[in-house]
């Protein structure tokens, strides 16, 4: 009879918690504190510090991003993305979707945004690490890197302090890779990640869903890893070609940055 | 044979550049959906010094960079539904597929760009020093002048720059 009644008690209990993880946001909010598991925290520090381990490797995404209509419609685009990267201060990065094409190039001392189908192009001086490029890049230029999270875990500019749910979901495949599958919980953004059990706790899948827009629209990419990629100085560095021009990287503005800050 | 096609030629010639005249006036008049926000790209962002801890203002800062860019062309008319969104872009560009248009505020071209208001914005004869746009009309003329790539588009003439990753157009006096 105990037996029975402890059984009851087990079953119930995640059955509870998982309950708490779709609750919607306010209500998630105030059982935040619990809601974190340390297992789930745990996986996110094994991937971050495994991904700050890597020197050279390249991955490529196969990526959808949502759109938000003013009336609320969400439109789907499909597209690429492709880092190449030499830690702590090689990074080429490589956008394609139907509609744009856009190369990024860092060697440690300067940053280029080209278009290979407009051919313009425009370089800057930048700092000596992607660390700080990515802050740069982000705070003077207006450029938020995508997948910019593959960079910061395992740093403190992704504390896992300001993790407001953290859940291990279950096994999952992602390919024919197996892998694991969590759920996090940020200020707005819900997300998931899909992580390689073993020795190379790599990211494989990545949804990032917007919730501070009522229409909540995602950021899906799906990863494909090379750890130990041999890549050339030429990666990093700008050679334009002869038929592109150079135009002018303009700062964002301080002053309407500022004032529009709340 | 051939005393007969070259009519015909010309003829479909007139209706393709007819048709396209067409869509970039209905363009104008429809405008088409307004993109007002997209999916962010990353949970955590890189960029906000002090606000590091608070992922979320350091996106809003960086768009608003956006909105003061929408102000000098005098075309914010979408509601602000979230303070940090002002993301003005029309429907029906699809001649500009592979120019590059104004999109929200990534790497994420898509259809939904600007190309008949600010086509509208160029044709003005006497354009504002300062004023931007975000395509220039297929008349224009590229020019380099001192290493860097201008458009000339008869008096008028714009200079291109990277505005995060998407290209504006600043008119500006002619360049010596």
């Amino acid at each position: 009879m105990r037996h029975a009644i402890c059984l009851a008690l087990g079953l119930l209990l995640p059955a509870t918690s998982a309950a708490q993880s779709d609750a919607p946001p306010s209500a998630a909010a105030a059982s935040a504190a619990a809601a974190v598991q340390p297992e789930a925290v745990a996986a996110l520090e094994r991937m971050g510090t495994y991904l700050r381990s890597l020197k050279n490797f390249t991955v490529h995404g196969d990526t959808t991003i949502d759109l938000v209509m003013d009336d609320g419609q969400k439109l789907e685009f499909p597209g690429t993305v492709d880092y190449k990267v030499r830690a702590p201060n090689g990074l080429q990065l490589d956008i394609r979707s139907d509609r744009k094409e856009r190369q990024l190039f860092y060697d440690g001392k300067t940053l280029t945004v080209y278009g290979p189908k407009n051919k313009l192009y425009a370089s800057t001086d930048a700092p000596p690490t992607i660390g700080a490029l990515l802050d740069a890049a982000s705070d003077k230029y207006g450029i938020e890197l995508p997948l910019a999270d593959l960079f910061l875990w395992g740093t403190d500019k992704a504390p896992t302090a300001s993790l407001q749910s953290a859940v291990f979901v279950g096994p999952a495949r992602i390919g024919n890779s197996p892998t694991e599958h969590y759920a996090f919980r940020q200020e707005g953004v819900d997300w998931q990640v899909w992580i390689e059990p073993g020795a190379k706790p790599l990211p494989r899948r990545l949804v990032i869903t917007t919730t501070d827009d009522p229409a909540q629209p995602q950021y899906a990419s799906t990863l494909t890893w090379n750890t130990n990629a041999a890549l050339k100085d030429s990666a990093f560095t700008f050679t334009p070609p002869k038929d592109a021009s150079r135009i002018r990287l303009v700062e964002v503005d301080a002053v309407a940055v500022g004032g529009a800050t709340p | 044979m051939n005393t007969l096609r070259h009519p015909v030629s010309l003829g479909l010639c007139l209706c393709l550049l007819t048709g396209t005249g067409a869509l970039l006036v209905s363009s104008d008049a429809e405008a088409g959906p307004h993109a007002r926000g997209g999916a962010r790209t990353s949970v955590n962002h890189a960029g906000g010094g002090a606000r590091a801890a608070n992922v979320n203002r350091g996106a809003t800062a960086n768009r608003s960079a956006n909105v003061n860019r929408n102000t000098n062309v005098n075309r914010n008319t979408n509601v602000n539904r979230n303070t940090n969104i002002n993301r003005d872009v029309n429907i029906h560009n699809d001649i500009d597929v592979d120019v590059d248009n104004r999109w929200h505020d990534g790497w994420y071209d898509h259809p939904v760009a600007a190309a008949a208001a600010v086509t509208t914005a160029a044709a003005v004869t006497a354009a504002a020093i300062g004023s931007i746009v975000y395509s220039v009309p297929p008349s224009c003329v590229t020019t380099v002048v001192n290493g860097m790539a201008y458009q000339q588009c008869g008096s008028t003439w714009y200079e291109p720059q990277y505005a995060g990753t998407t290209v504006q157009y600043v008119v500006v006096n002619p360049p010596n």
